[in-house]
């Protein structure tokens, strides 16, 4: 399978598992489909201020630079980190936000997908599983992996007690996801 | 993410995994069996792993009371035979170089792995290349691996054993933020494909075995401890029978040897790889993560008409002359890649004295090139 | 007549004699005494590393046909620490001056001895920095004249044993040149115990101890200054604070067993 590289930026706060989220997808990517993928983060001061993003590059091919401030999909968890990182979204690209957040983005050309990822966590009993919502609803809306690879990493990856919140998070995010379509 | 199945040495398979942590398992494939390490940011993912992972093995993990302590120890256990690695980030470095210096003068093997950070925090940098080469009192040859990916640290530290027990010398990976800790696919190969080289014992009983008794350029053999060899290993200028000895022609046999054995195998020990060379025009010639950007940009010229190629350098310390010269007398002009204020931009000039003009994409801002401004700058020697 | 050998000899590296220590020096004592103790314990030198880092006592090891290590200062702990972890049958003694194991080695000493590193170290104590000309080191006695402290010394000393055995050391004892008896005991209790086993012997530096502090250079004037302020166990419990810290007190302060390092995570992996 070809296929061009998908930049993706996963933001939020500490604690929301948002570099868990990278790596979940990552990993998935490489030891499932056999892809290639790059996963970074930010540090030190930069890192501070209770902000948190993540940066995953998945491609069919060897990836070289693994720095890319033009971002095919931004997945935004807080106000804070989506007003900061809004800016790396290419032309065209997909912003993927809890429905709790608020944006003016309706006049760039850009494919705004409001995700009741949190509202949705909390249903099922603890808003941590937010991640895994959007999680959920990235594996369907872009197929870039398949129900069963993520199913199976967040399995692997995941502490036992929260295993059973986190599916469920994940088939729900997946529901939301019906007929939402991303080209990547 | 942190699988590790007990017992086993080498995790065969391909992974999504952390670049720390391909450094430790790239050790453990090579034969590790010591780790010693002071807590510092970008390292402590290797002491955790080798923490959580040499007692599986039947190795020991040491928390040094500080770097000195660390390599040290780790140059202890490889006199007493162990395959003894220590992991630091730059600051830390700094104060490892005085041990570094006892490990080249008694020649110990062991492998040093430096995550070089910007001062005091976790920011991309390369301005370690020169404490690499001679941060260390006295005269020894440095041997310094660049790698460039996650893949690379686990491949590249595998090497740094090897070289260290071939040629009884510390050998340095050149790690750096970017790519310790970034997450990146790799592909560990079963066990019986991976290359180990082991340190040679003497075959000698102990009245006929003198301890630094090699070739003029040679590497003497080992042998073990605590077996009634009587070895000494002075840091003092010392004869073949290891004896502190201040003779002029002592000491000017020792220094020839012990820095011509690394200088005579360079062609084994320098190691370089190239792309879209065989037509270039244009050389970017760059070493760890800025092959990355490089090669994205050479990809970006050659799209647009320009013949621009690459030369890595896997290997940084020596300098792999016959390669850069290579290149230099092919093109118009060489583009040296770094991160930092430009230092071993000067060694490339020195090589390339009087053959073509080398210029500098140099810089420290705590963050590796963009391909695009390499790219720009290509097009400005180009034209 | 034939002239009779020292049987000590045969421990010597072959061509190694004569030493370098200056006329008077307390460290040749020593390693006679090193050297009875172990003719007297018959132990092999063959199975044994001896580690010296720098200066005057760090030579001891150099003369001894052993694996040695030699040459960093500060360092030998260090360089045992990584030996024994790996290789725990081999019997490490390291020689250490007061500079070397109390200043720039100061951090490792305290770290062997906390975590009860299965080595033995025969600390010379010669009161001051011996090789590099006669400076202050951090065992110098309060008040005295040496090449750095030239209207005297303001810093107070270590008393070396306290320090060791407050961070954990389970063998430390204490005697001086003029006690060769009792030091070699000494040694062989440091030799015979599983654990850090610290031998801190006080010793004459008549070259530069003995001509800047106490104004003579003749051995005998030193030793004699030592044995007047040696006093035993018993004897400085009678003391006060003060009466005590200006005397050397002589005996074996600490002998206790405790698990031996083997590492810095416990090892009994899947147990």
């Amino acid at each position: 399978m070809s296929m061009r590289p998908v930049n993706i930026r996963f933001c939020g706060f500490g604690g929301q598992g948002i570099v868990l989220s990278a790596i979940i997808m990552g990993t998935a990517a490489v030891t499932r489909r056999n892809l290639y993928a790059v996963q970074t983060q930010s540090y030190g001061s930069e890192a501070r201020g209770g902000q948190c993003q993540a940066e995953l590059i998945i491609s069919s091919q060897p990836i070289n630079s693994p720095i890319s401030e033009r971002k095919d999909i931004i997945v935004a968890l807080s106000q804070m980190a989506l007003d900061r990182y809004l800016p790396s979204l290419r032309e065209g690209g997909t912003l993927i936000y809890d429905t709790k957040l608020e944006t003016n983005l309706h006049a760039t050309s850009a494919a705004t997908i409001p995700v009741p990822a949190t509202e949705t966590a909390i249903s099922l009993g603890n808003q941590i599983a937010a991640n895994m919502v959007v999680l959920g609803f990235l594996q369907e809306s872009t197929q870039l992996i398949t129900r069963e690879d993520l199913v199976q990493v967040v399995r692997e990856t995941v502490p036992a007690k929260f295993l059973e919140l986190n599916l469920k998070a994940v088939e729900a995010g997946r529901q939301l996801a019906q007929g939402v379509k991303l080209e990547v | 993410m942190l699988e590790s199945r007990s017992g086993q040495r080498v995790l065969t398979g391909v992974h999504f995994m952390l670049g720390n942590y391909a450094v430790a398992e790239g050790a453990l494939a090579a034969g590790c069996n010591f780790f010693a390490g002071c807590p510092i940011t970008p390292a402590n993912e290797i002491s955790e792993r080798m923490a959580k992972r040499l007692p599986e093995v039947g190795g020991h993990f040491l928390q040094g009371e500080d770097e000195l302590g660390s390599i040290y120890a780790v140059v202890g256990a490889s006199l007493a035979g162990a395959k003894a690695m220590t992991a630091t980030a730059s600051a830390g470095f700094n104060y490892m170089q005085e041990g570094l210096g006892y490990a080249y003068a008694i020649e110990a093997p062991c492998v040093i792995v430096d995550v070089q950070r910007c001062r005091g925090e976790n920011f991309a940098t390369q301005s370690d290349v020169m404490q690499m080469r001679w941060g260390a009192s006295g005269d020894y040859e440095a041997i310094v691996l660049a790698p460039a990916s996650v893949q690379e640290l686990f491949d590249y530290t595998i090497r740094a054993f090897n070289l260290a027990e071939r040629f009884r010398n510390p050998v340095i990976v050149m790690s750096e933020t970017t790519i310790a800790l970034m997450r990146e696919r790799l592909e560990i190969p079963p066990a019986e494909q991976i290359e180990v080289w082991n340190r040679k014992y003497t075959e000698l009983p102990p009245a006929d075995y003198l301890p630094f008794k090699a070739p003029e350029y040679g590497v003497p053999d080992f042998a073990p401890l605590g077996k009634g060899y009587h070895t000494i290993y002075s840091l003092n200028p010392h004869d073949e029978r290891g004896r502190i000895d201040w003779d002029p022609d002592v000491f000017e046999r020792l220094y020839k040897r012990i820095t011509g054995k690394i200088r005579e195998n360079r062609d084994l020990i320098c190691h370089t790889e190239s792309y879209h060379l065989d037509d270039a025009e244009l050389a970017l010639i760059a070493y760890g993560s800025e092959v990355r950007p490089a090669l994205d940009a050479a990809e970006m010229a050659r799209d647009s008409g320009m013949k621009v190629g690459v030369l890595k350098l896997a290997t940084v310390w020596p300098v792999p002359e016959r390669q850069i010269l290579e290149v230099a007398k092919q093109c118009r002009a060489v583009i040296a890649v770094e991160m930092n204020i430009g230092k071993y931009a000067g060694e490339i000039e020195r090589v390339c004295a009087g053959v073509c003009p080398v210029h500098k994409a140099t810089r420290n801002r705590g963050l590796i090139h963009a391909p695009e401004e390499l790219y720009q700058f290509i097009q400005g020697v180009w034209a | 007549m034939t002239a009779s050998v020292n049987p000590a000899r045969r421990h010597i590296r072959p061509g190694g004699l004569p030493h370098f220590f200056c006329p008077g020096c307390g460290s040749g004592q020593v390693l006679n005494f090193f050297l009875k103790a172990v003719d007297e314990l018959n132990l092999s030198l063959d199975n044994m590393v001896t580690i010296g880092g720098v200066g005057c006592t760090a030579r001891i090891p150099v003369y001894l046909n052993a694996d040695t290590l030699h040459g960093v200062h500060g360092r030998t702990l260090a360089w045992a620490t990584g030996m024994k972890l790996h290789n725990p049958e081999l019997k490490v003694v390291v020689f250490a001056g007061d500079g070397d194991a109390a200043s720039i080695g100061g951090n490792h000493f305290i770290h062997a001895a906390r975590r009860n590193l299965d080595v033995t170290m025969i600390l010379v104590n010669n009161l001051n920095f011996a090789m590099t000309g006669g400076q202050v080191a951090p065992t110098t006695p309060l008040q005295s004249t040496t090449t750095t402290t030239p209207y005297g010394s303001s810093e107070p000393p270590f008393d070396i044993c306290r320090l060791a055995a407050a961070a954990g050391a389970t063998y430390v004892s204490r005697w001086t040149t003029n006690r060769a008896h009792q030091a070699v005991r000494a040694i062989k209790a440091a030799l015979s115990h599983r654990g850090f086993s610290l031998v801190e012997i006080i010793s004459q530096c008549p070259t530069h101890f003995g001509r800047y502090a106490l104004g003579s250079g003749k051995a005998a004037d030193l030793l004699n200054w030592i044995e007047e302020r040696s006093v035993t166990l018993a004897q400085a419990e009678k003391l006060s604070d003060g009466e005590r810290a200006e005397r050397f007190v002589l005996g074996e302060f600490i002998k206790m067993e405790r698990p031996v390092f083997a590492g810095s995570t416990i090892y009994e992996v899947g147990r």
